[in-house]
């Protein structure tokens, strides 16, 4: 009786190992269906009957729908939401924007998508490194190809969010007018008879004589975990200004980020500039949303800031004026070029969701050029939106600034370079620990070189192969 | 043979079966893929051997130390979790007899909240600029004590270990308060009519009669301190740099990458760590009391 028991219970637990291990052979391949039978395919469809996306905003039927929209917490502006309520009246259709803190943002997409769970609409950095490795637009996002908007970008931002032919994205976002740049408080600038730095070494004896007067040179919020890695791949016209060809060579894994001097000067530099002070005693609990109060007071003399910066402080705090900046690129490497990046915050429509009609209708609905004028007009960093017939307001300031660097100018490296972008949020960390001084900048290089292969790797790149 | 007729063993069935499904098996696909090199960038698995774990046994990948992370962070909550709550435990059982159940209660209260709220009011109460404790030293003087908590590479650990401990010590309290009442009397009356001193009575009575519940104690700990996720997330995001990074944030970090074959080979080894572990400090400590 016992022995039988016993062989009943062992038959019960062969026989559900066995069970597994033939639906073993399913979870392996699951990956795969995706691609072989892609849930993408089914997304096209709505674009072959694109008879709601040609008429955009319906004012006769209202739906009831609710359609969900993910971002970081910078990309959905207010003047956004504003246009959210205008087509919800227009269309009835709710969007119920998700606002995810910045420094988690990436790691709470990827697990959606990974979990096919994603909002109807989830925003992410275009690039195509990005579009393939992060998101896998091809089976995660609808092809906006055909939507009407779509030759209205700008073909460099377009190609940002284009894979194989097929526009995936909208890059709602001025990626074209506004770029990172070192915004600088002209009255402390003349109170201290400075001008604007040629090289780190005018930069550094900015900072200096700053400090001795206890002004804080700059405002860094490194507690966000993105803000302070922007010294870093946007002086990508710098490095291949010295180093001719250089993102080809490294897109070809015949280069590497550790061998490359130029790039350690620019860490070892940046390191210097956090060992001296520049960046105030908080740096590294300093938030990136507490730029405009922080920069308003006039204790701080300097920031690496969109060119949008001055009109989101006048709007904060209006006494300080927007002509109180002045822009500078970052000089690091004694970097003289004006870092342009076509890629930008972009919304996809995921392919998995069950509105991907409303969806398209949201971005239709955007791209009306009153919305587009509307965001413009209420956006302090929106100088111009990257489409045929949006208008621009630079400052004369700004306008000055662009003509300078007319013929001087170059591609940031998070975009011209491969798996650079998708480790962003590492390099961060790699670059706190190098402050803290448990990496060195050497180190910092070599481990950005070791994610790029690991990535590249996976992703089974022919460069990689050998 | 009694107890077979009192207890059929298919009573056992249903529970096995589920327990299978729901626990045998994923363990065990687990482990599995533990062993391959499944991604989000490639739609093949393949079989890999042993390389995800060398890869996290290498030195040049930093996962060790997040490994010692994790250990560090485990030994000293179970130490001044378990010190702290003992202390209180028997303050609030031999010692303070007055309004001892409202204290039980208030030393219990930070357990009852998520970990996520104490984690977002500590963030807070820690920021070295505005937070409420540097505030504190400065206006009473202390200023020289004031420090960048969660953002120093030397004090972020020690703070979230502070943080967890603070939070964690009431549930502790609570299941040794039970252990304690359960000791008899008696031994204390014939202790104190032999001349013990409290101490003595502490070391000779307490502690040993305590063992098991101790025990229960350092395992629970132990589980908990070794899969620790949520309050270093929200505290320092394993930074500054990856000072604080333990497994299970290294673990969340690569499953969003889409790098699951290493993901899953780490949380095997937790999970053969925590099984090694938790059946180590057992004997150990059923042993003990035995001797």
């Amino acid at each position: 009786m016992k022995i039988s028991n016993v062989s009943l219970v062992a038959l019960v637990l062969v026989a559900l190992l066995l069970i597994a291990c033939g639906g073993g052979a399913a979870p392996t391949q699951a990956p795969a269906q995706p691609t072989t039978a892609p849930v993408a395919t089914n997304a096209p469809a709505p674009t072959n009957a694109p008879a709601p996306t040609n008429a955009p905003a319906p004012t006769t039927a209202k739906s009831n729908v609710t359609i969900t929209y993910m971002a970081s917490q910078d990309w959905i502006t207010d003047a956004e939401q504003e246009l959210g309520k205008k087509f919800e009246e227009q269309t009835g259709i709710h969007v119920d924007y998700q606002i995810i803190p910045s420094d988690q943002y990436f790691n709470v997409l990827q697990t959606k998508l990974n979990a096919g769970e994603a909002t109807d609409i989830f925003g992410g950095q275009s690039g195509v490194t990005d579009l393939k490795l992060q998101y896998n637009v091809e089976k995660n996002a609808v092809d906006l190809s055909a939507e009407p908007w779509a030759k209205q970008e700008d073909p460099l931002v377009a190609a940002q969010a284009t894979v194989n032919g097929k526009l995936y994205g909208l890059t709602y976002w001025d990626t074209l007018g506004n770029v990172w740049a070192v915004n600088y408080n002209k009255d402390i600038f003349n109170k201290y008879n400075l001008s604007v730095p040629k090289t780190y070494a005018d930069f550094k004896a900015i900072c200096q004589t700053l400090l001795k007067n206890n002004i804080q040179p700059l405002f860094e919020p490194v507690s966000d975990g993105w803000h302070h890695v922007l010294w870093f791949p946007e002086l990508g016209p710098r490095y291949e200004q010295v180093t001719p060809g250089l993102a080809d060579q490294l897109n070809d894994n015949k280069a590497k980020f550790a061998d490359n001097p130029t790039m350690l000067d620019d860490l070892t530099q940046l390191k210097e500039l956090y060992d001296l002070g520049c960046f105030g005693k908080n740096a590294l609990s300093d938030a990136y949303a507490d730029r405009t109060k922080m920069m308003s007071d006039g204790k701080i003399a300097m920031t690496v800031m969109s060119t949008g910066f001055p009109q989101e402080v006048e709007k904060d705090y209006p006494n300080v004026k927007a002509d109180t900046w002045g822009f500078f690129v970052m000089p690091l490497a004694d970097n003289q070029l004006l870092n342009v990046n076509p890629a930008g915050p972009t919304k996809f429509i995921y392919s998995g969701s069950k509105h991907i009609d409303e969806a398209k209708q949201y971005l239709n609905f955007l791209m009306q050029p009153e919305n587009m004028q509307y965001y413009i007009d209420n956006s302090p960093r929106a100088n111009t939106l990257p489409f045929t017939g949006a208008k621009n307001k630079f400052t004369p300031e700004l306008q000055a600034f662009f003509d300078a660097y007319k013929d001087k100018r170059g591609t940031v490296y998070q975009t011209a370079v491969n798996y650079v972008n998708p480790q962003w949020i590492d390099i961060g960390k790699d670059i706190v620990g190098m402050f803290s001084g448990t990496l060195t900048p050497k180190q910092v290089l070599e481990t950005i070189d070791q994610r790029r292969a690991d990535m590249a790797k996976a992703a089974k790149d022919p460069a990689w192969a050998q | 043979m009694i107890r077979n007729k009192v207890y059929p063993f298919y009573f056992v069935g249903g529970a096995l079966l589920l327990y299978v499904l729901f626990f045998v098996l994923p363990s065990v696909m687990g482990l599995y893929y533990a062993f391959t090199d499944w991604n989000s960038y490639s739609p093949e698995v393949n079989f890999i051997g042993l390389d995800n774990f060398a890869l996290i046994f290498s030195s040049s990948q930093g996962y060790l130390r997040y490994i010692s992370n994790t250990i560090l962070f485990t030994f000293a909550t179970i130490v001044t979790k378990t010190v702290i709550a003992l202390g209180l435990a028997v303050l609030l059982t031999r010692g303070v007899r007055r309004l001892a159940h409202v204290h039980r209660m208030l030393i219990y209260l930070p357990a009852v909240l998520p970990m996520l709220a104490v984690s977002l009011i500590f963030k807070s109460i820690l920021n070295p600029a505005t937070g409420l404790l540097n505030e504190s030293l400065r206006n009473v003087g202390l200023g020289f004590m004031a420090q960048k908590w969660l953002v120093d590479i030397n004090w972020a650990m020690p703070s979230v270990i502070g943080v967890d401990t603070w939070k964690g010590i009431g549930y502790i309290m609570v299941i040794l308060i039970a252990g304690i009442e359960a000791i008899p009397r008696e031994y204390y009356e014939a202790a104190e009519i032999d001349g013990a001193s409290g101490w003595q009575a502490f070391w000779r009575i307490t502690i040993p009669l305590l063992m098991p519940v101790l025990a229960v104690v350092t395992v629970l700990n132990l589980l908990y301190g070794l899969k620790v996720f949520d309050v270093v997330f929200v505290l320092t995001k394993g930074g500054p740099g990856h000072a604080t990074d333990t497994v299970y944030t290294i673990i969340f970090d690569e499953f969003s990458k889409g790098r699951y074959g290493v993901a899953t080979a780490l949380s095997s080894l937790l999970f053969v760590a925590m099984i090694g572990l938790g059946y180590f400090v057992i004997r150990f400590m059923h042993r003990d009391t035995e001797a």
